[in-house]
């Protein structure tokens, strides 16, 4: 029992990486950037999320203008910081992100100040008894977003005509732009998705700590780019079975590894372990 | 219908083609034949918009179309299949198609989707295939398919029967007739001098980015001097 609780909690955690990592691996797959920033709109998602609530009283508006807001600011960032630099080579938009990122950190302790935000009334926060297990109701929400939220995108890029040129787009870009489609909307649409799924993500971190502060997206930034390296840079599917592993693996190794690993390290020893076994990642396609 | 005057073109600094002049007539067969570097591709990229126009003029049915951009000139009836391919190799074929076909209406897509399957009936087997993974002779069929799906008034085929057998090479050309009957003119790059030989109409040698040589392919064929410079070497391997 208490390991099906314990692979429960991975779950939970592992849906945030998901959604976290989701955006992330699709900036990858079609820019070739490592896109480090994403992580600044994740904690805007919280601030967001803390804000709206605090104001109305509702998380699910939270949740909404979290993800249009994050949505926006993420095809603001393609535009500002990345599309002025895509010619350059990689290392330049690696820079430029990750100095972005500090500006954002910095930007968040200027104007919400350095110690945290907190719920008002922290929401979600019945909990619900299934199969011999309690569960806060914010866990079952953050699960059940994720899985609509990705599915979702899943039958986007599957089943609609937008989705076939995002696909396209990212499979051999020269072609799909010659054969009539517009890479640039496609870029925009990718960034607006990948940054709302990030919104939401910390939304819901915000509500399962009660807590958004500056920092929050720190660990995020580092974790989510393991999870994206493992799951095969740019492979959505890899990204989210690596996101649900890193999350069901820290859950056990927090009790059985405590002794001597510390839970935020776990993801880079398995991130070791993995690529000397497989150095394209998991899923990744072997060079 | 397309018409280069003196073009040239490159990339940078580096000139691929110095000052061709090539007409491709309505539902008129044109081959660019020539060695290695000596130009073809980047001819054709050029006509496409995607390399660099130094000096000349491309004209479409009178259009001076040399500064539009790729997807424009994809509109006005000019269609590629490139050198290499550049499938996309995780797509289906059917989703490959769909993308040839994209400026296109749906119900128009449909229709032409009808005809390239008639036309390459190998591909109806295999629509939910990843591209990447279909034999050489499929993925020639996907790229010509895929260009098709524009329904141009002109096609370019870079590379026709390049690395493929001499059986898959017969339904390639046999498919290209059938498009100069439609009222398709077909500008092509054929490394085997018998096979363009064999199909085109004109015929057009260049050398080091010059053009050397220009006429009928029956006066190429007629002509051992031209055969023996520059046209002798490249056969298909025998399989
Ligand atoms: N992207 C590029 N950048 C710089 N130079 C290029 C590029 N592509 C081709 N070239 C040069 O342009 C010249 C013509 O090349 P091109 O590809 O047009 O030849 P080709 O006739 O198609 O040859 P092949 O039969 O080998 O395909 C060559 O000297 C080649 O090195
Ligand atoms: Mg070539």
């Amino acid at each position: 029992m208490f390991l099906v609780e314990l692979f429960v909690q991975g779950l939970i955690q592992g849906s945030v990486y998901a959604l976290i990592a989701v955006g992330l691996t699709l900036v990858y797959g079609l820019l070739r950037i490592l896109h480090v920033a994403h992580a600044g709109l994740f904690t805007l998602g919280g601030y967001a999320g803390v804000l709206v609530t605090n104001a109305t009283g509702s998380v699910a508006v939270a949740l909404v203008f979290a993800a249009l807001s994050v949505g926006a600011v993420g095809m603001a960032v393609y535009r500002f910081c990345y599309e002025p630099i895509l010619r350059r080579p990689p290392y330049v938009a690696l820079i430029a992100s990750i100095g972005l990122f500090i500006a954002m950190e910095e930007l968040f302790r200027i104007v919400f100040g350095p110690f945290g935000l907190t719920y008002d009334i922290v929401p979600l926060q019945g909990s619900v008894v299934i199969g011999g297990m309690y569960l806060r109701s914010a866990e079952l929400v953050t699960m059940a977003l994720a899985a609509v939220l990705i599915g979702g995108l899943g039958l986007l890029a599957g089943r609609t005509r937008i989705g076939l040129a995002w696909r396209a787009t990212v499979s051999v870009p020269e072609m799909a732009e010659s054969f009539g489609i517009d890479i640039v909307k496609v870029r925009y649409l990718n960034f607006f998705i990948g940054s709302a799924l990030a919104g939401v993500a910390g939304v819901m971190v915000s509500v399962l700590n009660n807590l958004v502060e500056p920092t929050m997206g720190s660990v995020a930034s580092y974790k989510a780019l393991a999870i994206i390296v493992l799951g095969g840079l740019g492979n959505v599917r890899g990204t989210l079975v690596a996101a649900l592993t890193l999350g069901v693996i820290e859950a056990y190794g927090t009790i059985y590894l405590a002794g001597f690993l510390d839970r935020d390290a776990i993801a880079f020893a398995v991130l070791i372990v993995i690529l000397m076994v497989r150095p394209q990642g998991l899923f990744g396609r072997s060079a | 219908m397309l018409t280069l005057e003196g073009l040239v073109c490159g990339y940078g600094p580096f000139v691929a083609v110095h000052g061709l002049d090539l007409v491709v007539p309505p539902a008129g067969v044109v081959a660019l034949v020539g060695a290695n570097g000596a130009g073809k591709s980047s001819t054709i990229m050029a006509v496409a918009g995607h390399v660099q126009v130094l000096e000349g003029t491309i004209r479409l049915d009178g259009e001076d179309i040399t500064r539009l951009p790729a997807r424009e000139r994809l509109r006005r009836g000019i269609a590629l299949s490139p050198e290499g391919r550049k499938l996309f190799p995780d797509l289906t074929v059917a989703e490959n198609l769909e993308i040839g076909g994209y400026i296109h209406p749906r119900a128009r897509v449909a229709r032409s989707r009808e005809r390239v399957l008639s036309l390459f009936p190998r591909l109806g087997e295999r629509l939910d295939q990843q591209a990447g993974s279909l034999s050489g002779g499929e993925q020639q069929m996907v790229a010509i398919g895929r260009a098709l799906m524009a329904e141009p008034r002109l096609l370019m085929i870079d590379e026709v029967s390049l690395g493929l057998m001499p059986k898959v090479i017969d339904q390639i050309y046999a498919a290209i007739v059938g498009l100069r009957a439609d009222g398709i003119a077909v500008l092509l790059v054929e490394q085997s001098t018998r096979r363009a030989l064999a199909i085109a109409d004109e015929v057009c040698v260049l050398e080091s980015g010059r053009p050397v040589w220009r006429g009928t392919a029956a006066e190429a064929r007629g002509n051992q001097t031209l055969i023996d410079a520059y046209l002798g070497l490249r056969e298909e391997a025998p399989s």
